[in-house]
């Protein structure tokens, strides 16, 4: 039944199925308008005029072109869905090019910016509406797009990375509202040039986007795009403070220092020209020029340990878990590193601290601003450790009290009571204490160390399989390690605690983990 | 009044950001923290709620720094004297409510303990002077 798609208007010829199940497998479109209150407070028919004229001049015909259908329109958005995912990423690349030429000659304030999330999923189809979790993923990814964005879930990456040329971003498995299992999140980048951003030229080999089988205007929409929207904030951006290279990694060198590649258009440097006939460009591609202090990372090899004890009621029950190979930072991370993703205005929270030491005062929100923004700039997939990682990780491979045996003894944590020196306003410098057997400084100790799951009371039916234990909903989530407030009995491996997810305390901090 | 009251606010802002940091804010004069439920000596079987109840002060997240509230923390068999120029402690002791409860659910092992509330204000440090409930002791059977 091709047919039924074309039709703009929902419900009006009935060709949905109507023996038994209405369900079918589709590509959702989930846009809105960002700021859209904003907008209608400051010019109410004025603003309401424009989207009315581009839902008829722009989104409406773009759909059609597409053979998609508009499921429904609402104040500031819309939802449309498609057979193909690739017609609904080009759809929606058009879209949003189509904008950035019509919002050009505009002053910011007045820029109508739409954020479109694209999902594909099996739904269930009605006249007036569709239902599902493909439906919720599409408009929770349209939710966590910046405006004038476009993110794709995995499925949809998956079918179309090597029909699209265009350049796509991982964004790494976000948790999404309501949604058990995380969703793999890209951001669309219609040239694939801007991945890569190693020079601050605007794009002349556009051509590429001519194979997105956009309308005339799209070139010269993309080129303005380029021009007013990245390339004022590059030059901003190459001046702030946050990318002096750091005492750990540097990611690579190159001319031209570029920072976080991350959401926002504003902040984007400028992107090279594209490369004659570049493909789509994978995730795990290397990044060339991010000149960072990338957090030091140690692999550890895949393995199985017993987790929990019986020293605490959360501690219980102890069960096997198996582990993958995986590699978590040396350290927690720094100030020095953080204060790099506050620079990029990728983390919002301004923390104090010297630049060796661990960051505090960090709930896991902030913590994940820092992952997304990481992960972005390096195009590696940065998260936090799940709790059984995090275990593995402190133990070193012992089963004992300690990760150095089941006697307390001095200089190996920083904790209260536990050594010399100590400063009870602040944690020691990262690195103070003595490596475990894997090679890790304070897993125990120091800050206190956000992981990825949410909080449970005990062990009761804990994944076995080294994942992360989530709810679809949870307001707490693990902490790890005690801090330097803390006695020696929270830097067992074992000792596990809980804290409001959108909180920040001055003990807490994290460190970073990645897939290999 | 209101705006009196938000331009004040904005000037206390304005003069004192680095010891509105250190310091606890000022408490209400007549705030009043106290426990719901339990009451002191009760008897137990198994885990209870706990409900925390404040008069002329209200309840908020942590983190924000609205005059006259804080957010609720319960101190479990805690016998060390508060450190009003600390930040209140997070530990198993140390319960912490940030996002705004006002009540929770905990389970402890036979036997007596006690229970104490502390409002904190948005940095978790007590209020000056510090808003404490009565330390209640109560028995789990």
């Amino acid at each position: 039944m091709p047919g039924e798609i074309h039709h703009i208007r929902p419900g009006r010829d009935g060709s949905y199925p109507v023996d038994g199940s209405p369900r079918r497998l589709a590509a959702i479109v989930a846009a809105d308008i960002s700021g859209y209150s904003r907008l209608m407070a400051m010019d109410e028919e004025g603003t309401h005029a424009r989207v009315k004229r581009h839902r008829r001049e722009l989104i409406d015909p773009t759909i059609i072109e597409h053979h998609g259908r508009l499921v429904k329109s609402t104040g500031d958005g819309f939802l449309a869905m498609f057979d193909s995912p690739v017609e609904a990423v080009r759809c929606a690349i058009v879209i949003q090019q189509s904008m950035v030429g019509r919002n050009a000659a505009l002053p910011r304030e007045q820029w109508i910016q739409y954020r479109i999330g694209v999902n594909l999923g099996d739904v269930i189809v009605e006249p007036d509406d569709i239902y599902g979790d493909g439906v919720n993923i599409a408009a929770r990814l349209e939710g966590i797009a910046d405006p004038g964005d476009l993110f794709i879930s995995g499925g949809v990456y998956e079918q179309i990375k090597h029909k699209l040329v265009c350049g796509y971003q991982s964004l790494g498995d976000r948790q999404v509202k309501n949604i058990t299992d995380p969703v793999r999140v890209y951001r669309v980048l219609p040239d694939p040039a801007a991945v890569i951003k190693a020079r601050p030229m605007p794009g002349l080999a556009l051509a590429i986007i001519l194979s997105v089988s956009l309308i005339a205007g799209a070139a010269a929409a993309t080129a303005t795009w380029y021009f007013f929207v990245w390339q004022p904030k590059h030059l901003a951006a190459e001046r702030s403070p946050g990318q002096a290279p750091g005492t750990t990694t540097n990611l690579a060198t190159a001319a031209a220092p570029q920072t976080a590649p991350a959401s926002k258009p504003e902040t984007q440097p400028s992107p090279a020209p594209a490369p004659p006939q570049s493909a789509a460009i994978p995730p795990a591609q290397p990044p060339q020029a991010p000149v960072i202090s990338e957090p030091e990372m140690v692999t550890l090899p895949a393995g199985t340990f017993a987790m929990g004890s019986n020293e605490d009621p959360s501690e219980k029950p102890i069960h096997q878990v198996k582990i993958k190979s995986f590699a978590i930072g040396k350290y927690p991370v720094t100030v020095r590193e953080w204060n790099q993703c506050v620079a990029a205005k990728k983390c919002t929270n301004k923390v104090t601290g010297n630049d060796d030491t661990p960051v505090t005062n960090v709930s896991w929100n902030d913590a994940q601003q820092f992952t997304e923004w990481l992960s972005g700039v390096t195009q590696k997939q940065y998260r936090l450790p799940t709790e059984a990682e995090w275990e593995y990780a402190a133990r070193g491979g012992t089963q004992t009290k300690y990760w150095w045996g089941d006697q307390p003894s001095s200089g190996m944590a920083n904790c209260k009571g536990c050594s010399e020196p100590y400063d009870a306003t602040q944690p020691m410098k990262v690195g103070s204490y003595k490596p475990n057997p894997f090679g890790l400084y304070d897993m125990g100790g120091g800050v206190a160390q956000w992981v990825a799951d949410c909080w449970h009371k005990t062990y009761q039916a804990a994944p076995t399989d080294g994942s992360s234990w989530l709810d679809s909903e949870c307001s707490a989530r693990v902490i790890r390690s005690g801090s330097w407030k803390n006695d020696l009995s929270y830097v067992r491996p074992s000792n596990r605690d809980n804290y409001d997810a959108n909180v920040r305390y001055p003990t807490h901090g994290f460190r970073v983990a990645r897939s290999p | 009044m209101v705006i009196a009251r938000t331009a004040l606010l904005f000037l206390v802002a304005l003069l004192l950001p680095a010891t509105a940091h250190a310091q606890g804010k000022p408490a209400h004069k007549d705030a009043y923290l106290y426990f719901v439920w339990p009451q002191d000596g009760t008897v137990i079987k198994g885990a209870f709620w706990c409900r925390f109840g404040l008069r002329n002060m209200g309840v908020t997240h942590a983190g924000d720094d609205f005059e006259n509230a804080g957010h609720h923390h319960l101190l479990v068999d805690v016998n060390s004297p508060l450190d009003s120029n600390e930040p209140i402690p997070q530990d198993k002791n140390h319960l912490h409510f940030g996002a705004g409860q006002t009540e929770t659910r905990i389970e402890l092992p036979p036997g007596k303990h006690t229970l104490q509330l502390v409002l904190g204000d948005a940095k978790h440090y007590p209020f000056k002077p510090p808003v404490v409930s009565k330390k209640i002791t109560i028995t789990i059977k």
